[in-house]
Formats: C-alpha cells, structure tokens, sequence
C-alpha cells in the first residue's frame, strides 16, 4: 500500500472559525482522513512542533495555514510550514488579507497595549503592568513570542502558492480546494480557488436593481425597513458586494445584512477599498461641495468600513507613524 | 497656438451606426456643428492669438460649403432641433457661425484657386442661386468643367430678397463672387435659357453634356379669393413684393421713398415680413395683413418667425390678423384700399382652404400695396422644355434630381420644391453627385438614401441659461444696417462651451484635431470579471453603458457609438473589469511613478 | 530636513489647463507631469499608488464646475477626493497632500505656480517616506 501523503492544517493568528469551517465538511473529513495524514492539527490532533521539524523539506504535500502574522511565532511557524511543505494554501481572508484584526494597523502596537492593560474603562492596573518577552520563574528562562509591529497576511511572510478566502471559507469551496489537491487538479501557482466576479453576479437582489443609483442619503441597516428584494446600494445602505469577490453564497445577504467584504478584492485587484471608494463616490448625487460633504459626514469611519477585512494588503498598509 | 490637423476625416458619411446630433441631422447639409463647436470653445481668448485659429475653423467650414459665411446671417434651422432647447435653450449656432465668419470675410478674398485639373465633361447650370453655386462647386472639384447661366447681371439668386439689415451687401458678394472664382467656374451673365434661341437642345449642341436647372421661383404668385383672381392687381401703387425687394437690393430705391405714405403688406411669412420691415426703413407706415391668426401653435399660426414679427412690432409695423382680400379699390387707376372679410379658418383636411365670413368686413386704405403670398417657378419654361408629367407637374426623381423625361436633365433647388437656402444648396451637391453617377456609368441610386438617429442630450449637473440676443434699440433700427449684435470674442467661446456634444466621436474628432489625444481610445469590458453590478451604468452620462441579461445573470456592455471614451465607467468599476484600448495614460503614469524613487 | 523638496505627482486635464501650449514646453516646467484627457479618469487607486511610489504629495487639475467637456468629470473627482481625504488620516497620512484645483487655464502658465505653493504647504510635514516602507514583519521592542 502507498504511503499516505501528509498534510497540515495550522492557525497563527486565527480566532479558529476556519478550523470549524474544515470540519463542517462532516463526513467528507472521515473520507479525508482515509487518504491523508494530518500531521499537524492542533484543534484536533496532538502532535509536537518537534515532530514538523524532524520531517524532511518538502515532505508536506499540503500545509493549510490560516490566520493572520501577528506575533513571532506566527512567524517562525509560517517559515517552518513553508520550508516543509510542497504547496502553502493561504486559507481564510486572515491568511489572504489580514483579516478583521488587521485593523490593529491603523494603530499603533503601544496604543494597543496601553488601551487593553491600562486604559480601557474595565482595567484596573495601577502597577501599570505590561505582557513581557522574557521573564525567569524558579530559574528558568521563559519566553513568549513578541507582537511584530503590524498584523501581515500569509503572502507577505512567505511565498503562498493558493489562496482560499472567506470568513470563514464555505464549505463547499473548501471540499472542491482539497478534492484539487488530492487529485492534483489545480491551477497556476498563484490563484485564487474562488470564483473571479464580484458578489453582485450570484447575489438575488441584482437583477432587480434600478438602473440609475443615485445616493442622496447614507443609510445604517437599522434605519431602513426590512427588505429582501432591493438591492442595499439603491436604498443608500452601504454594501461592498460590488467591491467583493463571489463564493461566499451570499450568506450575509440571504439574512438581509449588505455584504462587508470578507471575500476580499476582485480577480484581478490589488486593492477592493480604493475601488470601492471610486465607486461609492460616483454614486452619490449632490449639487455642492458641502451637500457632498454632508453626505459623507454620515460615514462614522470609512476607512475602517472599505477596510474591514483587508487592511493589511491594502496599498498604503500600516498607518505612518 | 494649437494648429489644428484636418485629416478631414470627421465627416457625416462617416458616422459608421448613422447616429448624428440632432442640429447635425437637421442641417441638410450635415455640416460638422459639433467639431466647430468644440474649436470655438478652445480659441485664446485674445483676438490676435485666437484670429488664426478663428480661420483655420473656417477653412474647414469653407472646404465642404463655399457659402457658409452667409448661413451664419440667415440659417439657424439647426437651433430648432438642438437638445439643449429643453434644457435652457437651443444653442446660438447662427451666431457662432457668423463669429467666424466675420473673421473669415479676408480669408475668403485671399484664398487661392483650386487649380483643379478641369479633365472631365462640360456641364451647365442654369441659375446662379444657392443651388446653381453649390452645384458648380462641387461639380468642378470634381474635375468637370462648369458653366454658369445666370438670367441677371449678378450671382445669388433668391438671396438678395434678404435685406440688407439681416444679411450685409458685402458678406453676400464675397460669398458668391469667390466661389466662382475659386472654382474657377464658368459664368455667362444675362444669359436667359428659355427664352429666344437659349433652350436645353442648344445647349446640349453646344457640347454640355449634363444640365442642372436651378432656376429658383421668379414668378411672384399672384392675389386670389375663391380660387379667383382678384381685380385690381394692376392699379398702380400696387406691386409684388418679391419684386420690391430685387429693387431695394439693386440700390434703386431712394432712403426714405416711403416718407408719409401708408403701405399695406399682404402675407403672413417672413418674406411678407422682409417687405414690411424695409417698407417701414423706407419711412413708410406699414401695416401687414395676413389671413393667419396670431396663435403660432394653431393649425392657422401665423407662419413667420417669432424673432421677425417681434422686430417688426418693435419697428412701429401694425399686424392685421386673420383677414382676406376681397377687393382691391382704386380710383383714376390709382389704388386706394382694400376690402377684408375675416378669415375664420385657413387650413382644413383637405389643405389650403380658406372660410371668410363675409358679414365680417372691415375696408384698410393705403397709398402702396404689397402683394406677398408667395412664389412659384418659370412654370412656361419648364413646359416647353417638356419636363412636366401628365398631370402638369414636374417630372424628376426626388432621390436623384435627375428628370424623369431626358435622362441628361437634372432639377433642384426652389424651382422643385420651394424651400430654405441650405435645403437648396443640398440639392445641388445632391444634383453633382447624380450628373457625375449619370456621366460615369455608375448606379444612380446605391447608397444614396442614409438614415440617421438622432442622438439624446447627454446628462449633466448643471445646464446653463442661453445668452441674451442683443439687438440695437428699434428707435435706432430704421436703417439698412444690420440691427444684431453679433457675439464677442468671449461670447463666443463661452457660448460653444455651453454646447452639450450630443453627437458620436467619429462625426467630431476636435479634440484630436488638436491634439487633445491622438487617438480615440475605445473601452472594452471583460465579461469574465464584470459581475454585472450596474455601476457604470449608474454614471455614464452618455447612456453607453449598459447591462444586459447573460446566462441568467447580467453583464455591462459599452455601446461604442455613444462612448465618448471619458473613463468614468473604468474608474468607478469595483472589478476593473473595465479598460482603455489606445490611452496612453497607464504608460505615462507608470513612467512618471518610476522617476519618483530618484 | 531644510534641503527636503516634496515631490508633487501633478495631474492635470487637458480641456482646461495648457491646451494652448506645445506639451514639450509644459514638461520643461513641471516635474513629475501626467497630463490626462479628463480629470474623471483619475482613479483613488492611482492616488494612494502615486504615494506608494515615493510621491509627497499628488495635485489634480481639472476644470471649472460646470465646464467639463465630457459633462461632469470635474464633479466626479472631486467627490472621490473629499471621500478619500476622509480615509487618509486613519493611515497617519494629512488629507492636505491631496489637493485638487478646478479652474480654467489655457497657457498653462500657472501650473508650475500652483506646484510650488503645494510644496510650500508640504515641507512642514516633511517627507511621506511610503517608498522605503517594506511589509517585512519587524518585531516591537
């Protein structure tokens, strides 16, 4: 009998909900199983980091990495996947993007420990402590890992060869990825294993879209009635559906919420907030500068709001000081 | 200074899906208005800078019609179909035509000869009206050799009835005397075909080979109630109009020859109007009576323009509505009034068909009657030279000009069909199109008929208000000067900035005349990553681009024939599924981009 | 930082500004000069790219309100610069290294002018120093 080839499947910066998304694929994981060994699965399977390194370079068919860079373990970890693996699938927007935490980077990495130890209305720390690196207990040197100075995703740590966004991945995309894989049916390094249009091609609102936008308001969700049919850019309720790669399903759209960008940019695009922001801004309709102005005004944070899920990979990056 | 490329190739025939502005469809002669539009709105706006650039766009204009320094005077049928009407008001075309042309006037006595190479047949043309001359012009560019048979002592035709105050003595002459001579045509002055031994067979002994007749409408249509001529039409002090106003514009007539008398006018078009306003200069007390009601949207409107009854008005011209003429009254064969039921009705099912009320009767005195009701053609000429049909009307082919009787007899212009000058002058570059068909053996017909759409008025924030035309101050007007002030230099490029560019890129090209861009770039849509989101439909503002069902979903596509190649839709496409083929920008960018690392 | 000249990437339309000139004279007077057909086809991606590339500043030149040749480019821009100078300062960017004029100018001889007030305007904020930014993972501390 052949040797069963070995993948793995490893978070780094990651809140876990793609770890779940895999084993939503139920029984397909068992079928999985049979013709792979996980090697390496910390949600589910015990295993060292000791027992990665010992494996032989490339010996990996597959590492699935999800989450964000965030600290110098996600670091290392990303290094030693890639060093031991044939083929890193970037999986989940953490892995493509950034991911929602890549908002940190429009702060900055003292400013965020000062608020979460200190400043935050709940905290009480008047000895004013902080997380450190190093610290000896009982004679023993003890380490932890060190927050890198902005959140990363995967492709700007090491080389990724696929990605698979979502937050998390439909399960559908994720069994048609592993099932490329197994079968070693893939396209060029490089690609994305999502459909290459924007969410408005599959979303059911679409087709019943009036042929002029023209936004004269900027509406929150929770100020327009309820509507299933209507399309939310036409009634003023932002949606970056039009900025957002297809394949999630339209999940967030079929429970009436517009969409926020977790498929990231579309085929093709560096940068979906730059577009998106060409975009919205061509479809307000004002006279004047001010009446421009006050539209905008209604927009609490835009950049956080085109930036949402993808921050990290955006064109400017991190915040400048 | 730009300096403008004509590559010439701006033309209407060229408009390859037949989509053209309006005023461009309008114009019979589908001049380039959108083209001269933009290059005006581009002109310095210091007069010395900007006189060269001023004649380049007439020499353009002059290349494909010789005569339009009068049009800017005279036409403006563009400004009635012109998309801005609705939206703040038609754009003063007329004006901006006559911008240049003032400018031109020099250019035209100093432009060369053609020095075409005069190789092909002989060709005649009888009359030295609009039609005669466009005909002569084009024929002889042709390479034909082209004589001119005109019945008086000078070129033009129908248009010295315009007076002077509408249209200058010296803009007319320049025009017509010029393009003779630039064409280098042929022209036999008092020469009458028709009459003595002048008749079409001689002139085809004579080694002509083809013939346009263009002979206008000389005969002034005479006075009748019921279908019956009217008695009295031979009093003195009664006279036709038309004939008044070939008088006035030979400069026989003395300033102030009507000084204390009472002049009636009888008609109701802008001819009639013509005769009342310069009866009214000549110091007469004018009063027009017409049987029109002054309701312009009634089927019985009156048919003059607004513009000329409201000067006439100013004038001091008193305005009969809805009355006939009965009676003509004289006494010692002198006339002295006329007799006027009202007019109820003009026009019914079956056409002209006036009802008068003959309980209803008022009598108007006068020193001088002017009889206006309109004009017809040398109807005994044509006649004898057989070239009516059965039925006594004229025989020829409205698509070709050419007459159904002697296939070598070609006829347009007024003696046709009575219609504008440019409608006119339409006919003679439709009439050299056919003698050149006819004389080479080629089909007559193919491709000659070309239907055109017209196009809508592309969206915009801000629509602007039409400028005020100014005229001089009727107490100062009474005079044979010309009364409208014409725009300056800032007018007028103000006013072609206000033009909305309705019409397709290939029927304009301005901006690659001078150098704008050098191409017109063309945008394409990826349909493997359009997801059919609508946005760029949401702002294109020319109505391009679209969407359209695709295997059950939608997908954007651009209609190149409204694309103005602007890139809103590529910019505000989420996907980028939108490019430019042919603009140079991404190069340009990246280049600039890279020199800033240094 | 006294001998720090802001680099200024100057975009500016054609219909409206220098169309008058020969375009070889206009590139001797402005440096880093991208001359476009309509101030509308200038996306945000070019912006915030323009930056990226070591600019310190990028000016657009478009028309008058009202005047765009293509109806309402001018317009369009403008929105997108209002809603991007919004988005800039969460980057630690100041909105005032965007800047867009929409006027009429012929010769074009008042661009070069318009420039120099910019950099003016910039120097106190000093270099935006994106070129030499990598997205290599440094640690804190």
């Amino acid at each position: 009998m052949a040797k069963k080839r070995k993948i793995a499947i490893y978070w780094l910066g990651s809140c876990g909900g793609c770890d779940e998304a895999i084993i939503d694929l139920n029984e397909s994981l068992l079928e999985l199983a049979s013709e792979v060994d996980i090697a390496l699965w910390p949600i589910a399977i015990d295993a060292k980091y000791a027992s990665i390194e010992r494996l032989g370079d490339r010996e990996l068919a597959l590492s699935i990495i999800h989450g964000n860079v965030r600290n110098s373990e996600h670091e290392e970890m990303a290094h030693l996947l890639r060093r031991k693996s044939q083929v890193v699938l970037a999986f989940g927007t953490c892995a493509c993007f950034g991911g929602t935490s890549g908002l940190a980077n429009f702060l900055k990495p003292n400013e965020i420990q000062n608020w979460v130890y200190g400043e935050a209305p709940t905290v009480v720390n008047r000895a004013k402590t902080r997380p450190q690196a190093e610290t000896t207990v009982g004679g023993n040197h003890l380490t932890l890992p060190v927050l890198l100075d902005q959140v990363h995703s995967l492709n700007q740590v090491i080389a990724v060869d696929y990605y698979l966004p979502g937050c998390p991945p439909p399960v559908d995309l994720i069994a048609q990825a592993v099932r490329a894989v197994i079968e070693g049916k893939l396209p060029p390094r490089g690609s994305f294993l999502a459909p290459h249009k924007a969410l408005c091609d599959s979303c059911p609102r679409n087709s019943a879209k009036p042929p002029k936008i023209e936004l004269t308001h900027i509406r929150r969700i929770h100020e327009v009635d309820e509507d299933s049919a209507t399309c939310f850019l036409a009634r003023g309720v932002i949606c970056l559906g039009p900025a957002t790669r297809d394949g999630c399903g339209a999940t967030c759209l079929s429970i009436n919420t517009p969409c926020s960008g977790c498929f990231g940019p579309v085929e093709g695009v560096d940068d979906s907030g730059a577009k998106f922001l060409s975009a919205l801004a061509s479809l307000i309709r004002a006279q004047s500068d001010s009446e421009v102005s006050g539209i905008l005004d209604t927009i609490p944070d835009p950049a956080g709001c085109f930036y949402r899920f993808t921050q990290p990979s955006s064109i400017l990056g991190r915040h400048r000081k | 200074m730009w300096k403008t490329v004509n590559t010439g190739a701006a033309r209407a025939e060229e408009a390859l899906k037949q989509f053209l502005p309006p005023c461009q469809l309008k114009c019979p002669i589908n001049e380039d208005i959108q083209r001269t539009n933009v290059l005006i709105s581009m002109l310095p706006l210091d007069p010395e800078g900007a006189r060269e650039g001023i004649c380049q766009i007439g020499d353009y204009l002059h290349e494909r019609n010789p005569l339009f320094t009068v049009c800017g005077y005279v036409c403006g049928l563009c400004e009635l179909e012109c998309n801005y009407q609705a939206k703040g008001g038609s754009i003063r075309r007329r004006l901006l035509k006559r911008f240049v042309s003032d400018a031109y006037m020099d250019r035209i006595r100093e432009k060369e000869e053609l020095n075409i190479e005069k190789t092909k047949e002989d060709v005649a043309i009888v009359g030295g009206g609009p039609a005669g001359l466009m005909c002569a012009y084009d024929l002889s560019r042709r390479g034909y050799r082209v004589t001119i048979f005109e019945t008086s002592d000078r070129l033009g035709g129908a248009l010295w009835l315009i007076p002077h105050y509408r249209l200058p003595e010296d803009v007319l002459t320049t025009a017509v005397n010029n393009l003779v001579r630039i064409c280098e045509a042929d022209v036999k002055y008092n020469a009458r075909i028709g009459e003595g031994k002048y008749s079409l067979d001689k002139l085809r002994k004579d080694g002509f080979k083809a013939v346009f007749i263009a002979k206008g409408t000389p005969m002034p249509r005479i006075l009748t109630y019921g279908r019956e001529k009217v008695e009295g039409q031979e009093l003195s002090g009664v006279m036709y109009g038309q004939t008044f106003l070939y008088e006035v514009s030979h400069g026989n007539i003395q300033p102030n020859y009507f000084g204390g008398k009472k002049i009636i006018v009888i008609g109701g078009g802008n001819v009639a109007f013509d005769v009342a306003r310069t009866a009214r200069r000549l110091g007469g007390e004018t009063t027009v009576v017409c049987l029109e009601c002054e309701d312009k949207s009634s089927k019985d409107g009156i048919p003059a323009d607004e513009e000329e009854i409201k000067g006439a008005w100013e004038e001091g011209v008193q305005i009969v509505y809805s009355r006939g003429v009965r009676r003509i009254m004289g006494k010692g064969g002198k006339f002295q009034r006329i007799e006027c039921p009202h007019c109820a009705s003009v026009f019914d099912e079956t056409g002209f068909n006036p009802v008068f009320d003959s309980t209803d009767i008022v009598n108007i005195d006068g020193d001088v009657l002017m009889i206006t009701v309109g004009q017809g053609p040398d109807r005994s000429f044509l006649q004898k030279e057989n070239l009516l049909d059965d039925r006594g009307r004229l025989a020829v082919d409205p698509l070709t000009l050419q007459s159904l009787n002697k296939d070598w007899v070609f006829i347009g212009g007024d003696v046709r069909k009575i219609g504008f000058m440019v409608e006119a002058m339409h006919e003679g570059l439709v009439a050299a199109e056919s003698i050149e068909r006819h004389l080479r053996g080629l089909d007559m017909r193919a491709g000659r008929k070309r239907e055109y759409e017209p196009q809508d008025i592309p969206f915009r924030r801000i629509y602007k208000h039409e400028p005020e035309v100014v005229w001089i101050p009727p107490e100062k007007r009474l005079h044979f000067q010309l009364f409208e002030r014409g725009f300056t230099l800032k007018e007028a490029i103000e006013e072609a900035k206000r033009c909305a560019r309705c019409g397709p890129c290939v029927s304009c090209k301005a901006c690659l005349a001078i150098g704008i861009q050098h191409s017109l770039p063309v945008v394409e849509v990826n349909e493997e990553t359009c997801s059919g989101c609508g946005i760029c439909t949401s702002i294109c503002y020319y109505g391009s681009a679209q969407w359209r069902f695709k295997d059950g979903g939608t997908v954007s596509t651009t209609d190149t024939f409204r694309c103005k190649a602007c890139g809103m839709c590529v910019v505000a496409c989420p996907s980028q599924a939108r490019r430019m083929i042919g603009d140079p920008m991404d190069t340009r960018i990246q280049e600039v981009f890279s020199t800033l690392g240094a | 930082m006294t001998t720090f000249e802001p680099k200024i990437v100057c975009f500016s339309c054609n219909f409206g500004w220098g169309y008058l000139t020969d375009p070889e004279v206009r590139e001797m007077q402005i440096k880093h000069w991208i001359p476009v057909v309509c101030s509308g086809k200038i996306d945000a991606t070019h912006i915030l790219k323009a930056f990226r590339s070591g600019a310190d500043g990028v000016l657009i030149l478009g028309c008058v309100d009202g005047d765009c040749h293509f109806q309402d480019g001018n317009y369009q821009t403008r929105k997108k610069v209002q809603l991007l100078q919004r988005v800039l300062p969460s980057f630690g960017i100041d909105p005032r290294r965007v800047r867009i004029e929409l006027s009429l100018d012929p010769e074009g001889n008042s661009i070069r002018k318009i420039v120099e007030d910019m950099g003016r305007d910039l120097r106190p904020m000093g270099p935006l120093g994106m070129k030499e930014i990598s997205a290599k993972p440094v640690a804190t501390r």
